[in-house]
């Protein structure tokens, strides 16, 4: 069987280029295939084909004879069963998948095949399908072990070609050593242990210029921190590092709302909500990610709310997100109404949700808000209004605590009315005309520069093929020639034929 | 040994009068050496449980006789060394022996600190931790944690003479937090001052006096001067330009440079495009 595997790999790799993805191909032979794209990719130093490789991954990981197929997948790679390489990934694998040999020992790093320098890849690719299967059946203490030697073993490595399986070995390390007794936020997890390593990868990424794992690390390391509350830490390493410009899509994603995370804890509620109004903007929408999103969403409206904007109807009724958001979208209604009561309702009904999702603690920020709009409300329908009456409509709990409020809001800007003490009134005076300032212009002047902005962002983004300016060159100057062939032939078509005979054009 | 040299110390500090808390910082160096010798300031994974317990109730006595001596810089580093210790799970802590009595109060004080100083930001890091690590049924029972919460909020809120009833007396959970109160007092007295500024066109004395605070017509005219507000006939004048100056600042009028850069901004960037 591993034989017939052998000729058909050879075989198959025309066919996985120019069909394209082909679910319903068995696991092994996607695997085996995908060793075709890596060599690919090591030859002609494209990180696409890795890329592609590891793209199937969500889609083998679900098969039934995953293991198997990982196994069938190693026996390909090295044929030679007492190749060191190979025993390290199979003592992973359960029992009956494996070919027990009493091997001869290969000395310290072990007899390689004599084509090695293509097989490193495969054999790290090969390292992250056990990581796979590891963390799908659950066996977390295994796969944190296997996987702390593995990231030592890439890092070792300091391949380019090996950039983005790296980054993802690293993901899953994180990701089991999360998944240990105690879990976060205790402070004994043993996240906390895995720091070091993660900070000594990054150092080696950004020496090496190794974008994609300085990009994977880097999220992996704010996640890390974030999950035990260590904001301080957290923002400390995002002051000190830069994150690669040249990062994917998805990294990006992730870091701009970890970041947005840090900043609303810190109460920069400006810059947290622009940067998780990117990250919703850049994330996709549906699919496994749809989670991310929901996320994404839910701390992007908390922080509208704690800006004292309200976020809009249309967001709530996407299909991706309306269950999700329902305690949100009760939270909303609360808060615009200015509404205490519903509002501290809202919040203790929903209480374990809004923990689950890490936003209980923003949410309880949001009395002040509520007690505002409460205000707003009140200055807009009424001319003159009793402190009394605010005070029962508010639910505060004294006139003079109404008085202070209001006072605090008037100096807020958040309206414009004035206090008659004596008589325990406030009044509001006619709003400002908005057109006859500036207001207007500078709102417009801020979207033309964000989309003009977002306009360049896609021009330099748009990828060309490496050659094609050539052929325009060279298109560009036939077509010339005939231009001035073409021309040549009217002036002296006119010039023979004057006059009367019709024209001839091109 | 060095160990029962600290549990003379910590003995001593005990019955400290408040007239003789100037020795205090010495007692509290040596018992700091001691700790040392003990190997037992910073814990690592040997400290014994006996040690741990010394080591705790030594630094939190220092953190609250800096509190009482008003040294905010020691209180922060104080805070700073205990941290660690607090961060140990239960596991370490002999239940024989005990646990370190004034963790909740130390973390109140701190917390109280920032408040004071104006750091939110901070104050509602450290709020996060906690709420991580020890979870809202503790942190509600909790009063010393509870009443910086509660200041925080009313701050917030604006409702300042709920902070007012707050540092009164009787709802102060202990004699240090009583410390902060004057602090306290003093930034809210700001806050309500700039806020009537622009609330109220004028206010009559005997009106201010209760909303300030103060307790005497006196003080209220002092306290006016020193914000450069006019006080005649028995009522305060407030200055009113700074209303003008925005309004201003928005005339479409002179602002024509900004609205012609934008333009001819515009202009360029379109040319690129079409």
């Amino acid at each position: 069987m591993a034989d017939k595997m052998d000729v058909d790999a050879v075989n198959g790799e025309k066919e996985e280029e120019t069909v394209g993805p082909a679910p319903d191909l068995p696991a092994e032979r996607i695997i085996t295939n995908n060793f075709n794209l890596i060599n690919q990719a090591v030859d002609a130093f494209d990180a696409r084909f890795t890329l592609r490789a590891l793209r199937n991954i969500s889609t083998i990981r679900k098969a039934p004879n995953f293991p198997e197929a990982i196994a069938i997948g190693i026996r390909t790679a090295f044929p030679k069963p007492q190749n060191n390489a190979r025993r390290v990934l199979e003592t992973m694998l359960p029992e009956q998948y494996k070919n027990v040999q009493n091997g001869e020992a290969a000395g310290g790093e072990g007899v390689k095949d004599p084509d090695v320098v293509e097989i490193a890849e495969v054999w790290a690719y090969l390292g992250v399908l056990v990581q796979v299967y590891l963390y799908d059946t659950q066996q977390y203490k295994k796969g944190a072990q296997f996987s702390e030697n593995f990231v030592e073993k890439v890092r070792s490595f300091n391949r380019r070609t090996m950039d983005s399986i790296g980054a993802k070995a690293y993901f899953y390390y994180a990701l089991f050593h999360e998944n240990l007794d105690p879990k976060p936020p205790s402070k004994q997890s043993p996240v906390i242990d895995i720091r070091p390593k993660l900070l000594s990868a990054l150092r080696s990424a950004v020496l090496r210029k190794d974008a994609e794992t300085q990009s994977a690390v880097t999220v992996l390391l704010l996640r890390n921190y974030i999950s035990t509350a260590d904001i301080t830490q957290a923002d400390l390493l995002v002051a000190q590092t830069q994150f690669p410009s040249s990062a994917a899509n998805n990294q990006v994603c992730r870091y701009l709302y970890y970041i947005g995370r840090i900043r609303a804890i810190q109460l920069a509620y400006t810059q947290a909500h622009s940067h998780l109004e990117s990250a919703t903007r850049k994330s996709p929408t549906t699919g496994p990610a749809a989670g991310f999103y929901q996320q994404a969403t839910k701390l992007l409206i908390v922080v509208e709310l704690l800006m004292g904007d309200i976020p809009e109807r249309s967001l709530f009724r996407q299909p991706a997100l309306e269950a999700a958001l329902y305690p949100y979208f009760k939270l909303v209604q609360a808060v615009r109404v200015g509404d205490l009561q519903a509002f501290l309702k809202c919040v203790s009904a929903n209480e374990p949700q809004f923990r689950k999702d890490g936003t209980y603690t923003l949410t309880l920020r949001l009395r002040q808000n509520v007690i505002k709009t409460g205000v707003r409300m009140l200055s807009l329908s009424y001319s003159r209004i009793s402190l009394h009456d605010i005070c029962t409509r508010l639910g505060v709990d004294s006139e003079e605590s109404a008085e202070y409020i209001t006072a605090k809001a008037i100096r807020d800007g958040v309206i414009e009315a004035s206090l008659d003490h004596q008589q325990g009134h406030l009044v509001t005076t006619a709003p400002r005309d908005a057109y006859s300032t500036t207001e207007p212009s500078e709102a417009f002047h801020a979207r033309i520069t964000a989309l003009l902005g977002m306009r360049d962002e896609c021009v330099m983004a748009m990828r060309y093929p490496m050659n094609k300016h050539r052929q325009e060159i060279a298109e560009a100057a036939k077509a010339r020639e005939r231009e001035r062939e073409l021309a040549k032939e009217i002036v002296e078509g006119e010039g023979d034929e004057e006059g009367e005979e019709q024209f001839e054009g091109m | 040994m060095a160990d029962n040299e600290v549990k003379q110390l910590i003995s001593h500090l005990d019955t400290l009068k408040p007239s003789t808390l100037t020795q205090a910082p010495q007692l509290l160096s040596r018992a700091k050496l001691a700790l040392l010798k003990l190997h037992a300031l910073v814990p690592g994974a040997q400290t014994s449980p006996q040690h741990l317990l010394l080591a705790a109730t030594v630094l939190e006595y220092g953190a609250l006789i800096s509190i009482r001596l008003k040294d905010t810089d020691a209180f922060t580093r104080y805070y700073q060394q205990l941290q660690p210790f607090y961060s140990l799970p239960a596991e370490r802590w002999n239940s024989r022996v005990g646990k370190p009595s004034n963790q909740s109060k130390v973390t109140g004080l701190y917390l109280l600190l920032l408040l004071s100083v104006g750091d939110y930001a901070g104050f509602h890091t450290v709020l996060e931790g906690l709420e991580m690590s020890a979870g809202k049924e503790q942190m509600e029972k909790d009063q010393f944690i509870q009443y910086p919460v509660r200041l925080e909020q009313a701050l917030m809120e604006g409702s300042y003479d709920k902070v007012w009833g707050e540092t009164k007396g009787e709802r102060v959970p202990s004699e240090e937090f009583g410390v902060f109160s004057e602090v306290l007092i003093t930034t809210i007295r700001s806050e309500i001052a700039s806020c009537s500024e622009r609330a109220y066109p004028s206010l009559p004395i005997s009106n201010a006096k209760n909303l300030l605070f103060l307790d005497s017509e006196g003080a209220v005219v002092q306290f006016a001067q020193s914000r450069g507000w006019v006080a005649k006939d028995g009522r305060i004048y407030f200055p009113q330009q700074e209303e003008e100056m925005l309004a201003a600042e928005k005339d479409v009028m002179s602002s024509s440079g900004m609205v012609i850069e934008n333009t001819l901004g515009y202009a360029r960037k379109l040319e690129t495009i079409v």
